[in-house]
């Protein structure tokens, strides 16, 4: 009687691990769910799409889906949140359970393109004559490799100059336009209270703008056959620059935002009095900074009036693994290549839409906070779509900046270590093939 | 006799049956991975495209990669903090709260609570308390004079951050390790040290100690095992920086692997970094026995 338990246990045990192994190839195909007929949806086509947004950002996804699916009778969306998108993608990818549409981190593309897991998009470009001139072409750069295409930019986004009209005012200040009028300014704004720092002038804790000021000195990240270009003149005026805020006129202290999250953001408290930030704080700043009236200028020019910011942003693409190649075009179009659509994705969200005709609406036309961003757009750049950069930069550049920030390593050191090991990385990551 | 043996195998085979379940699991979660993490290192995996045999490439490449030998300095200098004042910390706790008296089991709790907090929380109030101009800890040195430093962004603190928090939420666990080994120290030799005169130290230095040996053993080899391994921590305090000076192998291989898709690489750094541990506790395992033979 025992031994019967034990062993009916015991293969209970086991028929459940199997079945959790094998759990996954029940499940393989999520795009079928629908067409195998659950009844309702009739013939429509069910499509997946995958985003990491939740919390504000997944109703404002389920806003624009809804909208897709009520203006036509043929495709059906379903918002997915995926917390971590891009490892489930990378095991869906290879085994069958792609999603249809996937919302994407831009820069991405140089990594995930050349192995041959998204679906190339010129021929529908010009199947339904889309203009790429109605897009940035910097965002759609971003989204190429090897001369294709492989989604359309569902935001953008650049880094401009932030600043508290309250401060300024009082401290009789106009927001700065160059170098020179930013670091007096930022020095004008800073307050020590013995060596507790109250007011930062001028927030430095983002070394990972260096691209930025590198630009504004009249320099590039890269070189065009990839190796770091920033070991040079243009590279030291940047980190004098810095040096000049840092230590002699002593406008920030390192660690000084660490750990402030929304409510206690180092900005909205009035903390720190001028920083480089994006559109992505605007709902942010609003909500939280009751008090707080602030003012945005595009990013002040270099010594030789050099202007230069980062362009940013997300994309929609198809994996090659969908099933539905078109639909999921259908869908990407409507939400990404259409002026209402696109304008209405803008007022949802609060964010840039990457399609320009949207942008000439008085929404963004007459808004001064607005205005700002669209001209740093002008002559914002993307990151360089090397698959090594960003590894290049956050662990040869950042450590070797930090170094120099702390006072632990020259200018020239920094610059030739970063080199250094930059180009090491670069060649490392580069697409193996 | 005859059904004393039947007994016997039908012991066996019940024991057979029980542990099925288990070594199936270990198999399929355990030694498949591993298996397949060291051929992988052999390749130029990338998860998605290519799985080519590439030799011994990933293992020559990475002879150079001075980054991961930066993040094996990093663990072994957190080791070097981490595992000895664990065990101390620990030990003294347990040696406090074993008594019976008056309120211990409050102290008992307090004392484990961090231990169930996740990595990820306790790292996020940390860097909150280590703020340097509005965190609890400046702001405790202030009363003293003194000006506390920027403790995550300062290369010279960032990784002592890291340890203090790591300390915080481990001593608790092996707190209750120590008690455990405490209690099964028999009552009979302290009895006897003290009729031969022994004072405290006496009896901490050859009873209570040597015959712990077997719990430091356990204590020391887990501290390092998860020195070596510490990720959590390290990426939500610090991503890795100021600097790289608490950049871990395990942010590392997860790095190269889900970030890169450099799998086959990933897998290598992986390897090393298991035969990594796997000679510090052999080490451990010699330091202990030789002890033995001293006392």
């Amino acid at each position: 009687m025992r031994k019967g338990w034990v062993t009916a246990l015991s293969v209970m045990m086991v028929a459940a691990l199997a079945a959790g192994c094998s759990g996954n190839s029940g499940k393989e195909s999520p795009a079928n769910d629908g067409k195998a007929g659950s009844g309702s949806s009739g013939k429509k086509t069910e499509l997946t799409f995958w985003g990491d947004w939740g919390g504000e950002g997944q109703k404002q996804f389920e806003t624009m889906v809804d909208a897709f699916n009520k203006s036509q009778d043929k495709i059906h969306v379903k918002y997915v949140l995926q917390q971590d998108m891009i490892t489930k993608f990378l095991t869906a990818a290879t085994n069958g359970g792609a999603p249809d549409v996937l919302f994407w981190d831009r820069w991405r593309t140089s990594l995930y393109a050349p192995k041959n897991v998204l679906h190339p998009v010129d021929e529908y470009l010009t199947r339904d004559g889309i203009s790429k001139d109605d897009f940035y072409s910097e965002s759609l750069t971003e989204l190429s490799h090897d001369n294709k295409l492989y989604g359309l930019p569902l935001t953008v986004d650049a880094r401009a100059l932030f600043y508290n009209k309250k401060l300024l005012d009082d401290a009789g200040l106009q927001p700065p336009a160059t170098w020179d009028e930013l670091e007096q300014a930022a020095a004008k704004l800073t307050k020590w209270n013995g060596d507790k720092l109250e007011v930062a002038g001028f927030s430095m804790g983002d070394l990972g703008l260096f691209n930025m000021y590198l630009q504004q000195a009249g320099g590039q990240m890269l070189t065009e056959d990839g190796k770091t270009n920033f070991n040079n003149e243009q590279g030291k005026q940047v980190l004098e620059f810095w040096d000049r805020l840092m230590n002699k006129d002593k406008v920030y202290k390192v660690g000084f935002e660490l750990g402030l999250g929304e409510g206690q953001d180092a900005f909205v408290t009035g903390k720190v009095a001028m920083l480089y930030s994006g559109p992505w704080m605007l709902s942010t700043y609003n909500k939280y900074g009751k008090d707080l009236d602030y003012g945005i200028v595009p990013p002040p020019a270099g010594p030789n009036g050099d202007k230069g910011s980062v362009m940013g942003g997300f994309g929609l693409v198809i994996p090659e693994g969908s099933k539905h190649h078109d639909e999921a075009w259908e869908f990407i179009k409507w939400w990404t290549a259409n002026k209402d659509n696109a304008l209405m994705w803008a007022k949802t969200s609060l964010n840039l839409p990457g399609f320009k005709p949207s942008m000439e609406d008085p929404f963004f036309q007459d808004d001064p906070q607005w205005k700002p961003f669209l001209d740093t757009l002008e002559f914002a750049k993307i990151r360089p779509t090397h698959p090594g950069y960003s590894v290049m930069e956050t662990d040869a550049l950042a450590p070797n900046l930090q170094l120099n920030q702390q006072n632990k390593q020259s200018i020239e050191d920094t610059l030739k270590k970063a080199q250094e090991q930059g180009d090491k990385m670069l060649k490392d990551n580069a697409v193996v093939k | 006799m005859a059904s004393m043996r039947k007994v016997e195998r039908h012991e066996a085979r019940t024991a057979y049956v029980f542990i099925t379940p288990t070594v199936l699991l270990f198999t399929v979660f355990t030694v498949i991975p591993v298996v397949m993490a060291l051929y992988l290192s052999f390749t130029n995996y990338d998860v998605l495209s290519q799985n080519d045999w590439v030799g011994l490439d990933n293992y020559r490449r990475l002879m150079e990669d001075s980054l991961l030998w930066k993040t094996f300095k990093n663990v072994f200098f957190y080791s070097i903090i981490f595992v000895p004042l664990n065990i101390v910390i620990s030990l003294l706790l347990s040696m406090l709260l074993s008594r019976a008296w008056r309120g211990v089991k409050l102290f008992r709790t307090f004392y484990y609570l961090p231990t169930l907090t996740s990595a990820v929380a306790a790292a996020t109030v940390w860097i909150w308390l280590l703020h340097p101009e509005f965190g609890l800890v400046n702001g405790l040195l202030s009363y003293v004079g003194i000006t506390g430093p920027a403790w995550l962004s300062e290369t010279s603190t960032a990784m002592l951050s890291i340890v203090m928090l790591t300390l915080w939420q481990s001593v608790g666990s092996n707190m209750i390790i120590y008690l455990a080994g405490l209690q099964g120290v028999p009552d009979y030799l302290y009895e006897s040290a003290r009729l031969d005169g022994a004072n405290k130290w006496a009896s901490f230095r050859y009873i209570t100690w040597p015959q712990l040996r077997p719990t430091t053993f356990l204590v020391s080899t887990m501290a390092i095992i998860g020195a070596l391994q510490l990720f959590d921590q390290a990426f939500v305090l610090t991503q890795g920086g100021p600097a790289n000076v608490t950049k871990t192998p395990v942010y590392l291989i997860y790095q190269q692997g889900f970030n890169q898709l450099q799998m086959g690489y990933a897998s290598a750094q992986a390897f090393v970094l298991a035969v990594a541990i796997l000679i510090f506790s052999l080490i451990n395992m010699r330091v202990s026995k030789a002890e033995e033979s001293i006392i």
